[in-house]
């Protein structure tokens, strides 16, 4: 499909162009409790190109985009057509000028496949039966299951010497836990693995049986007032996302973010642990075609950097990254054993926990939480929290503990004092 | 006008019909469903500008589904010719069927009837006042700049507006074996977000817009840019919430919220199959106050969740999910409404031809009622007027509510005082807060503006509104 991209642009004159070609399969298994309710198998190749705009108003210069998505189907008139009508339109896109991104030829970055050689089917097939085997109780099981094993490969190319392509495979899903011994409840989690990680699945599997037979026993909300509140699992990347968003190109020069290199990015008052982040890649091209390394984002809470892609560097004349997508967080000094023994409110459960790096306010309605009060720890469930990050990261404590999830490597649980829960 | 059916589908039918029949030969029931669709999003800020299509909704692509007698398989694809054929139908025999050969120990397939293919043949398109493509990008932009202009010009404390809209336009063809089913159907929804800053603190308000047809939608836009803009300047004075179940008054799009994250979710019966929603026990009794009456269906509004037929070929219904406080029916996809020995709904929706059609809901509703909204909020000694409904997650098997609004608007006195307090979290348990509905307006209002999700996935559009409500509420 390429090579028609190619010659229709060229017919076009179209000189400034983007194109990513996408080609990928996936097996796909749905289960619901111990039957096999639906498989399913996808092959399709997508190409998304933009299609740059050049042009001059008075003394200001502009470059605009539009990107369209082409089908094989299309007859190449009708590509052409595609294409010139996009470059029309690009016409009234008036984003200040910016140059592309300069690359280079690098052809095929044929990384060792995780998943060794593997079919698709073989891979879903493994998570399926790794799942499957941590549920051997009556009571707690899982109550359905979604497994989705996929290979992509990202052909990208500029009219500026990009000329980059990439494999990637990947296993990833959802699975609902349901314990109707106590309360009938249940329990939501997803996953996604860049390799045969059989064990990291099955952990998984282990946690949520054991969180949902908690959530049973849990019957009551917890009190309205402030609590010494502990995140845990998915929700430290959720938590932490503001301090990366806020510290995107995009966000600082459309002024959504006052961060600069060097500012401390919790505030001045800062009375216990400071941030360090890292930005990564699981792929070793943005969607630009810039080579992505992992960098320091945060250091003792002080800015290192601004990420994000081409354009929005160029404004602020910065270096482009590339769009990230992963982080680490590192690790605080002190034992989750250790981070427990003060009364606290942990929260390993949400029905959907948000964190609004505009506003910086963050919450959620508690799905299943630990209270400890100082003598006994009970599972609650009920109430909402609804805190604020500008006060939050003024006391953030990191555990040593660390996790692995997707697209995210950080401390196990993170706490903070004094935020607010609407309880009974 | 109508939306005209797709060139792409019309030339390339002949062949679907020969895949069709080539998977008849060696299954006892095949269908397929062809996708034509285009999809631009528009938006316009203080520093960008954008035009790109949409990269989940855009796409011509396929889906087989076979059943073998026992259980049912597809198989997403997007290249067909004549001489593809007999790779597809040996992709579906010799790599889609032999995937269930290894399961879990302990884990069997499932055992499913044939769905049902009573004969059908149906052409039709949605109307439009004004086709986006015909209006054209340049206008389209155009509009959108003078909106955001005016945003940012409405005071020195607003950061930016970001106005923008989307549309698509999807031809579908469903085949099988006795259905021949073609539709062509027009959505575009728009919105504004006007964002106002004081130091570290941005405070933002939304408002979308929707309409089953054309760029007729941008008219609509152009009407609330003031509202917007100086409910983001109200919020920059917000005060946190004092946790607390107080009277309330829900606006149009938190009542839609209400509808569509509490209760519509939880009757979505492919969670009835799983043992996952609450109300498969709560059929035929009251979950609600007799003032209360909701609606879900393709069919029951015109709005950008309306079609004719789902994913799997069924036509479109109006479904009474409660009638009068009592909880009547559930919405279905075709092989759970076949587990549940029901008769389908019309809610099979799939994201895209790549992804499983599941229960989704569609245009999901409260009906009006008789009171005025003056009278709900001079009835109100201490409570808040909520606005600004920002998301919500389902929790169809506790019926647990989480919504999150932006605005609550203080009453005292059966006046509203100026004072607003926000962010704010709606919690508490689905039939306590809606047999607590003492008052519905006799006005109504439906939006579309956004997606809905299974879970994390699956985004398919949906519409749902409704009165002004008067009902007790938990807020933090």
């Amino acid at each position: 499909m390429l090579d028609r991209i190619l010659s229709a642009l060229g017919k076009c004159g179209i000189e400034d162009y983007h194109i990513v070609v996408k080609d990928e399969q996936s097996a796909e298994l749905f289960f619901i409790k111990k039957e096999l309710d639906m498989q399913r198998l996808k092959k399709v190749q997508t190409a998304d190109v933009s299609v740059y705009h050049v042009f001059e108003e008075g003394d200001n210069r502009f470059r605009g985009v539009a990107s369209v998505q082409v089908q094989d189907s299309l007859t190449q008139p009708e590509m052409e057509k595609l294409f010139a009508d996009a470059y029309y339109a690009a016409g009234f896109v008036k984003n200040k000028y910016y140059d592309l991104y300069e690359g280079t030829k690098v052809g095929m970055v044929q990384a060792k496949d995780p998943f060794g050689e593997k079919t698709l089917n073989e891979m879903v097939q493994g998570f399926a039966q790794a799942l499957f085997a941590e549920d051997v109780y009556k009571e707690v099981f899982i109550n359905s299951a979604e497994i989705f094993a996929s290979r992509l490969t990202v052909h990208i190319r500029n009219s500026r010497g990009v000329d980059v392509s990439y494999n990637r495979s990947r296993v990833q899903g959802e699975f609902v836990v349901q314990c109707t011994s106590g309360q009938d409840v249940e329990t939501y989690q997803d996953f996604s693995y860049n390799g045969w990680n059989l064990d990291a699945i099955r952990e998984k599997a282990r946690n949520t049986i054991e969180l949902t037979r908690a959530r049973a026993r849990a019957t009551t909300a917890p009190a309205a007032g402030e609590y010494r509140l502990i995140l845990s699992g998915g929700y430290v990347n959720e938590f932490m996302s503001y301090y990366v968003n806020r510290a995107s190109s995009f966000a600082i020069y459309q002024k959504y973010s006052t961060f600069s290199v060097g500012c401390d990015v919790q505030g001045g008052e800062v009375s216990k642990d400071r941030v360090n982040m890292t930005m990564k890649s699981n792929v070793p091209f943005s969607d630009e075609g810039i080579p992505m390394k992992n960098r320091e984002l945060v250091k003792d809470g002080k800015l290192m950097m601004i990420h994000g892609g081409n354009r929005f560097a160029q404004y602020l004349g910065i270096a482009p990254t590339g769009n990230f997508d992963g982080y680490k967080v590192e690790a605080g000094n002190v034992s989750i054993e250790q981070m427990k023994e003060q009364p606290y409110l942990e929260v390993v459960n949400f029905s959907d926990f948000q964190m609004d790096w505009f506003t910086g306010h963050f919450g959620g309605e508690i799905r299943l939480a630990f209270l400890y009060d100082g003598k006994t720890v009970t599972p609650v469930t009920g109430g909402s929290v609804n805190g604020n990050i500008f006060e939050a990261q003024k006391s953030l404590v990191f555990s040593k503990e660390m996790q692995v999830e997707k697209d995210f490597e950080g401390p196990k649980a993170v706490a903070m004092d004094g935020v607010s829960v609407a309880g009974i | 006008m109508k939306v005209k059916q797709s060139e792409y589908l019309k030339e390339i039918k002949p062949v679907l019909i020969r895949l069709r029949d080539r998977l008849l030969m060696e299954f006892p029931y095949a269908s397929l469903l062809a996708q034509d669709s285009t999809s631009k999003n528009y938006s316009v800020s203080k520093t960008n500008v954008g035009i790109q299509m949409d990269q989940t909704l855009t796409g011509r692509g396929f889906v087989a589904k076979v059943y073998d007698g026992k259980s049912y398989a597809e198989y997403s694809f997007n290249q067909i010719s004549e001489e593809l054929i007999d790779d597809i139908v040996s992709a579906v025999k010799e790599r889609l069927l032999p995937m269930s050969n290894q399961l879990p120990e302990g884990v069997k397939k499932s055992c499913y009837a044939m769905l049902a293919d009573e004969p059908m043949e149906f052409s039709d398109g949605t109307e439009y006042e004004l086709d986006p493509q015909e209006y054209g990008d340049e206008q389209i932009i155009a509009q959108l700049t003078k909106y955001s202009e005016a945003g940012r010009a409405y005071s020195d404390q607003v950061l930016d507006c970001r106005v923008f809209s989307s549309y698509q336009k999807c031809s579908k063809l469903f085949l099988s074996k006795n259905r021949d089913m073609e539709q062509n159907i027009l959505w575009t929804c728009g919105g504004l977000v006007v964002m106002a800053t004081r130091g570290e603190e941005i405070k933002d308000c939304y408002k979308g817009f929707s309409v089953l047809g054309g760029m007729e939608v941008l008219e609509k836009i152009g009407k609330h840019i003031g509202e917007v803009a100086q409910s983001a300047l109200d919020l920059l004075k917000s005060e946190p919430m004092i946790p607390g179940e107080y009277d309330c008054i829900c606006a149009p799009d938190v009542t839609g919220m209400i509808a569509h994250e509490a209760f519509g979710h939880g009757v979505e019966m492919d969670m009835f199959v799983k043992d996952r929603a609450l109300a498969r026990q709560y059929v035929g009794k009251q979950v609600a106050s007799e003032m209360v009456s909701m609606h879900d269906g393709a069919a029951a509004a015109s709005e950008v969740a309306s079609y004719f037929f789902d994913d799997e070929g069924v036509p479109a219904h109006d479904t009474l999910v409660i009638d009068h406080g009592i909880l009547k029916a559930g919405i279905s996809d075709a092989q759970s409404a076949m587990h549940l020995f029901a008769e389908p709904t019309g809610n099979g929706r799939r994201e895209n031809y790549q992804r499983k059609a599941y229960t989704r809901m569609t245009n999901t509703y409260f009906e009006a009622g008789n009171d005025r909204v003056e009278d709900m909020i001079a009835s109100i000694q201490y409570g808040f007027l909520l606005e600004n409904a920002s998301s919500g997650m389902e929790d169809p098997k506790n019926w647990g509510i989480q919504c999150m609004v932006s605005v609550a608007r203080e009453i005292r006195d059966g006046k509203l005082t100026g004072k607003v307090f926000s962010p704010i979290v709606l919690t508490g348990y689905v039939p306590d807060l809606l047999k607590s509905i003492s008052m519905v307006s006799d006005t109504s209002e439906l939006c579309g503006s956004g997606f809905c999700g299974k879970g994390y996935k699956e985004w398919v559009k949906v519409s749902d509104g409704g009165p002004y409500i008067k009902a007790k509420i938990r807020l933090g």
